[in-house]
């Protein structure tokens, strides 16, 4: 290896590391210093029009080298790379034109694409948030702005930014008309949604995305023979989109033909590079095994799912930060300290939040569809809002320190109110985004991993009440390795780093619980199932609400939930789920030591039978 | 538990120091605390004779000074294999099965113990140790006279007697003899040496008389009833007691110094423990003075915690106050703690909040209680007893093991069901559900199977129909 090439940069640009990723900006010359470059950066542009990429991407390169932040340049060698599928490279680029020129709304507008494309939704609001900065009546900033809020769970305000692009581009662009239907879609609102579908396909017959959409609509709304009728439309406008197949297969899956579905997914495995289907369709395929109680080759396909999604995504558990963000919350949230720290009033004047905590897929989206269905309780689903008040909380408290350290500022004279004012920011967003309704008393908040930070939710709402849904760990880890989401650090990429997080996030939750007095009931999944009625008096009752056998009746419930967990809360309350995980006793072995101690202090126990 | 009697020194063998030397060097380390010192010469001795008794059984007595029990079984199992007929060993292994709960074992060693040496008191005062354990209470005081016969002058073994005599009501004896508890090696001293005599009941005016609240929490708050009779026969007292008690003596004394420095302790002409005063008094079970409440919580204390209540746990929740485990340094913790997840058939009634008082490292558990109520863990947020106490006006019932929070709901009035090990403290009585101490208590007594467990299921099926009678159902 030379020695030019052990020092490229890791992202892929093709520059050095110290003119890419390691760049000082200290390092970056003055703009007037290399003016001479212009003609180079007009030639690379011209050779990029002209199809001669390898000649451009040499002068961009050369360039680069001299001058780092030549927006010309940058911008050639990001369409290069982005052209090529060098997504990280294409990213560190056009990351560095955002940088540089930050009023630049073409590059914030990539930018925004590239993190909503890989899903990450807390940076990308950022800089869609810069784009109406720049340009308040530009239509694709309200649009960056409709796709991540709908995305990042906030719909309402997903709605009000893609209404804003209906008004100022002044027509009904059918792209646009897809996008609003798929966030009534994710608010439940299906009338309307399916509307929307006809409209933008009457007018723009052949987009894939607005038919895959429509399917998944009708699927949702669980009218699979109207899911079926635009699968064949899609099917006829592109024959080849791999989405036709997996959609289809889960279409079937919830129609309870598992071996149709099998079957389709094979036969898309074959049009796949390699035989092998994607992470997404071999979760499916896993889950329809696992229905079908074909267990080794279900727990295989999800092996293979998370691997194939860790290779794509590039994505791994963040373990040192996740170590070490559950160590300083441990440290901060101590009795002696919490004797001494105020806490916010409470607000009378407003519905009250109940916060629905636990892992991802340990019962939350039951536990709520099951509480919102009584009338005194709107539905918040999974609320960002915890999330934000520990990233805004320096501001807010005008503190040097982050979160929780931050919250030390509460002992200064003139920040004593702080909690009060957190509180009004997390109660005036849940109003923005639309979560509460006429009538009811309360609304949830069912974040998964909200737990996290249990003491400072307890000090935000002293009186909140906080259901944790407790669920075997193995049961959990099942449920994990066969589905994908990012909550918890990127725990989910990986068995062992679910377990390792979720233990690490329970023994947090037990020393909150140690430390404080706190409004918390654990209700267990097992026990929903087994004695649903005692479970939802107990909640019920925790909460300060009378029975209502409604509640016994979730599934009639006719909110959408927009979790993974929808289709199966749309069913009566079923076993199936329960113990799920003796199937499985081999495949997760390595596991069981990791979370032996806490399947037994939870009161579960290994056990095939 | 005592290691071996001087000229029981093994043979000496020939090492670098004769292993004679090294082992009573050792015994003498053991004799004066210096355990880590004692440890290390015997390991040294245990490396040249590997199977001497007597530096295994010395081992062992080590190891158990060190809180490891299974090891010190191991190295006396050992060493009674190598010496099956010494008593010494027979004497202490009886000891160390009784701590470890293994009555039946204790028992059938100290048995031998004293068939091999009928006149030993110490393994008579070991026997009576283990058969108030056993809440054998005729063959304990049977034991404790036998021994007090061979040698009249043995402290353990007259306290072992009051224990037995109180525990059975016969007060008139049994305060007699309570007074040894001074006299036991090891007894916390009650205060520095005086040359002012011991208060005799008598009238004390124009003299002041100093009380000292001594013991543990729950002593303080069961004898400070007596304080108003003091008064009446010595109007001057000052009371040494520490800053934890202070505010409740101040209740019941208001005006009377109370100091924790004895720097600061005035003149006076006597002085009396209050542990002592049930004997001057001349308490029998009939006359136990129980004017409660005499102590009561402070009303803005009892608005405050009402508050943090109804933010933790709705109203028209039921709220069941608990306690699971008392000082670990108490004598006999091992047997009157529980453990938190034993309470898990009182977080199954329906519309019920479990209400924590625990403090000190057994609050930990309520970390990882998943039982079916709420548990609101105020233990965190309490910082005195006038929080308890409060909190204590504030809740339906307290369920509670043997501790100090006990005597506080009793004082106060409170109803509280006591959980009491098979042995109870002597205070409790024998076989009652009641208490002539608190009228407002109610004593749940272990089985045979001395477990707690069952104790609490048997609350749980109680409280649903008290609950049912006094109060609205749910």
């Amino acid at each position: 290896m030379s020695t030019a090439t052990a020092t490229l940069c890791e992202c892929g640009s093709g520059l050095r590391a110290a003119r890419c990723c390691a760049l000082d900006p200290a390092s970056v010359p003055p703009a007037e210093s290399t003016r001479h470059l212009v003609p180079l950066v007009e030639r690379a542009i011209q050779a990029h029009r002209s199809g001669d990429t390898a000649a451009a991407e040499r002068l961009c390169l050369d360039v680069l080298e001299l001058a780092p932040d030549r927006p010309g340049a940058l911008t050639v060698l990001y369409e290069i790379r982005k052209a090529a599928g060098n997504f990280r490279a294409a990213e560190a680029l056009v990351r560095r034109i955002v940088r540089f020129d930050p009023n630049n709304f073409w590059a914030t507008n990539e930018l925004t694409l590239l993190l909503l494309g890989k899903g990450d939704l807390a940076e990308g609001e950022i800089h869609a948030r810069n784009a109406v900065r720049i340009a308040p009546e530009n239509p694709q900033a309200h649009n960056l702005m409709g796709m991540i809020m709908t995305e990042a769970q906030r719909p309402a305000v997903g709605e009000y930014h893609y209404r804003r692009v209906l008004v100022l581009a002044g027509n009904r662009d059918p792209i646009l008309l897809a996008n609003l239907a798929w966030c009534l879609k994710t608010q439940g609102r299906m009338e309307e949604s399916r509307a929307l579908y006809q409209e933008s396909v009457a007018a723009a017959p052949e987009i894939r995305q607005t038919l895959l959409g429509w399917a998944r609509m009708e699927e949702a709304d669980r009218k699979f023979d109207a899911a079926m009728e635009v699968l064949a439309r899609l099917e006829q406008v592109a024959p080849e989109d791999p989405n036709i197949a997996l959609t289809r297969a889960i279409v079937l899956g919830r129609m309870g033909r598992y071996d149709e579905a099998v079957a389709l997914l094979d036969g898309l495995a074959a049009r796949f590079e390699g035989g092998r289907l994607g992470p997404n369709e071999m979760l499916e395929k896993g889950r329809l095994l696992d229905r079908m109680g074909r267990h080794d080759e279900a727990f295989a396909a999800f092996l293979d799912g998370k691997a194939m999604a860790r290779e794509l995504s590039g994505n791994v558990y963040l373990d040192a930060q996740a170590s070490q963000m559950v160590a300083r919350l441990r440290g901060f949230f101590t009795a002696e300290r919490l004797r001494i720290l105020p806490r916010a009033t409470p607000r009378r004047d407003v519905p009250q939040p109940v916060f629905i905590l636990g892992f991802p897929r340990s019962g939350t989206t039951l536990v709520e569809q099951t509480l919102t269905a009584h009338p005194r309780v709107a539905a918040g689903d999974e609320l960002p809002l915890i999330h934000d008040i520990t990233g805004i909380m320096p501001r807010m408290l005008a503190s040097p320190m982050a979160y929780p350290e931050a919250l030390a500022e509460l002992w200064m004279g003139d920040r004593r109110d702080g909690l009060d004012d957190l509180r009004d920011y997390y109660l005036q967003k849940v109003r923005q985004m639309g979560v509460l309704q006429e009538g009811a008393d309360f609304f949830t908040d069912k974040m998964p991993l909200n737990e996290t930070h249990l003491g400072l939710i307890a000090m935000l709402f002293p009186e909140a009440p906080l259901i944790h849904v407790i669920r075997h760990p193995l049961d959990i880890m099942v449920s994990a390795i066969s589905n994908h989401f990012t909550h918890g650090m990127y725990c989910a990429t990986a068995l062992e780093t679910a377990a390792t997080h979720y233990v690490r996030v329970m023994d947090l939750v037990s020393h909150y619980r140690s430390q404080m007095a706190l409004r918390y009931l654990p209700i267990r999944y097992e026990d929903m199932v087994a004695d649903q009625e005692g479970s939802v008096r107990a909640m019920l009752d925790f909460v300060g609400l009378d029975f209502d056998p409604r509640c016994l009746s979730f599934h009639e419930n006719t909110r959408y939930a927009r979790t993974a967990s929808y289709a199966q809360v749309t069913e009566r309350l079923y076993d199936r789920s329960m113990f799920r995980h003796r199937h499985y006793l081999r495949h997760l072995e390595p596991v069981i030591p990791i979370l032996r101690p806490l399947i037994e202090r939870l009161g579960y126990s290994v056990d095939p039978d | 538990m005592e290691s071996a009697v001087p000229g029981t020194a093994p043979a000496d063998i020939p090492v670098a120091v004769p292993l004679g030397e090294v082992f009573a060097i050792a015994n003498e380390f053991e004799r004066t605390g210096r355990v880590e010192e004692a440890a290390r010469l015997v390991r040294h001795a245990m490396e040249s004779a590997p199977d001497q008794p007597d530096v295994l059984h010395l081992a062992g007595i080590l190891a158990f000074r060190r809180k490891q029990p299974q090891e010190a079984l191991a190295l006396m199992e050992r060493a009674l294999v190598l010496a099956p007929d010494a008593a010494l060993y027979l004497r202490n292994i009886c000891e160390l099965y009784r701590t470890m709960g293994r009555l039946d074992d204790a028992l059938a060693a100290g048995q031998r113990a004293l068939a091999l040496a009928p006149r030993d008191p110490m393994a008579l005062h070991n026997l009576a140790i283990l058969h108030y354990e056993r809440l054998e209470p005729a063959e304990a005081l049977a034991c404790a006279d036998r021994a007090l016969a061979i040698e009249p002058d043995l402290p353990g073994a007259h306290f072992e007697r009051a224990e037995v005599l109180l525990l059975q009501g016969a007060m008139a004896e049994g305060w007699e003899e309570y007074e040894w508890r001074y006299r036991i090696a090891g007894a916390p001293q009650l205060m520095p040496p005086t040359d002012k005599p011991h208060w005799d009941g008598a009238s004390l005016k124009g003299a002041t008389l100093l009380l000292i609240a001594d013991q543990g929490f729950g002593d303080v708050i069961q004898f400070a009833r007596y304080i108003p009779w003091v008064l009446e026969r010595a109007p001057n007292i000052a009371i040494a007691g520490s800053v934890e008690v202070a505010p409740l003596l101040r209740q019941i004394a208001p005006g009377v110094q109370i100091f924790q420095n004895w720097a600061e302790c005035p003149p006076y002409a006597a002085f009396c423990p209050l542990s002592g005063l049930p004997r001057l008094h001349g308490t029998r079970v009939e006359t136990i003075p129980a004017p409660v409440p005499y102590l009561r919580a402070e009303p803005a204390r009892v608005e405050r915690w009402r508050a943090r209540l109804d933010q933790l746990a709705p109203p028209g929740v039921r709220r069941i106050a608990i306690t699971w485990a008392g000082r670990p340094t108490h004598n006999n913790d091992r047997n009157r703690s529980a453990a938190l997840a034993d309470f898990m058939p009182l977080a199954a009634l329906p519309n019920t909040a479990l209400v924590s008082l625990q403090k000190g490292d057994a609050a930990a558990q309520a970390g990882a209680f998943f039982g079916r109520a709420p548990l609101l863990n105020l233990g965190a947020e309490i910082t005195d007893f006038a929080d308890t106490m409060a909190i204590l006006d504030c809740v339906d019932l307290l369920v509670s093991v043997d501790t100090s929070v006990v005597h506080l709901a009793g004082a106060m009035g409170r109803p509280a069901w006591v959980l009491l090990p098979r042995a109870p403290d002597w205070r409790w009585l024998l076989d009652r559900t009641d208490t002539p101490w608190y009228p407002s208590l109610r004593l749940f007594r272990q089985d045979t199977s001395r477990r707690y467990r069952p104790l609490i299921a048997q609350a749980a099926a109680e409280a649903r129909a008290w609950f049912a009678k006094y109060h609205c159902e749910p």
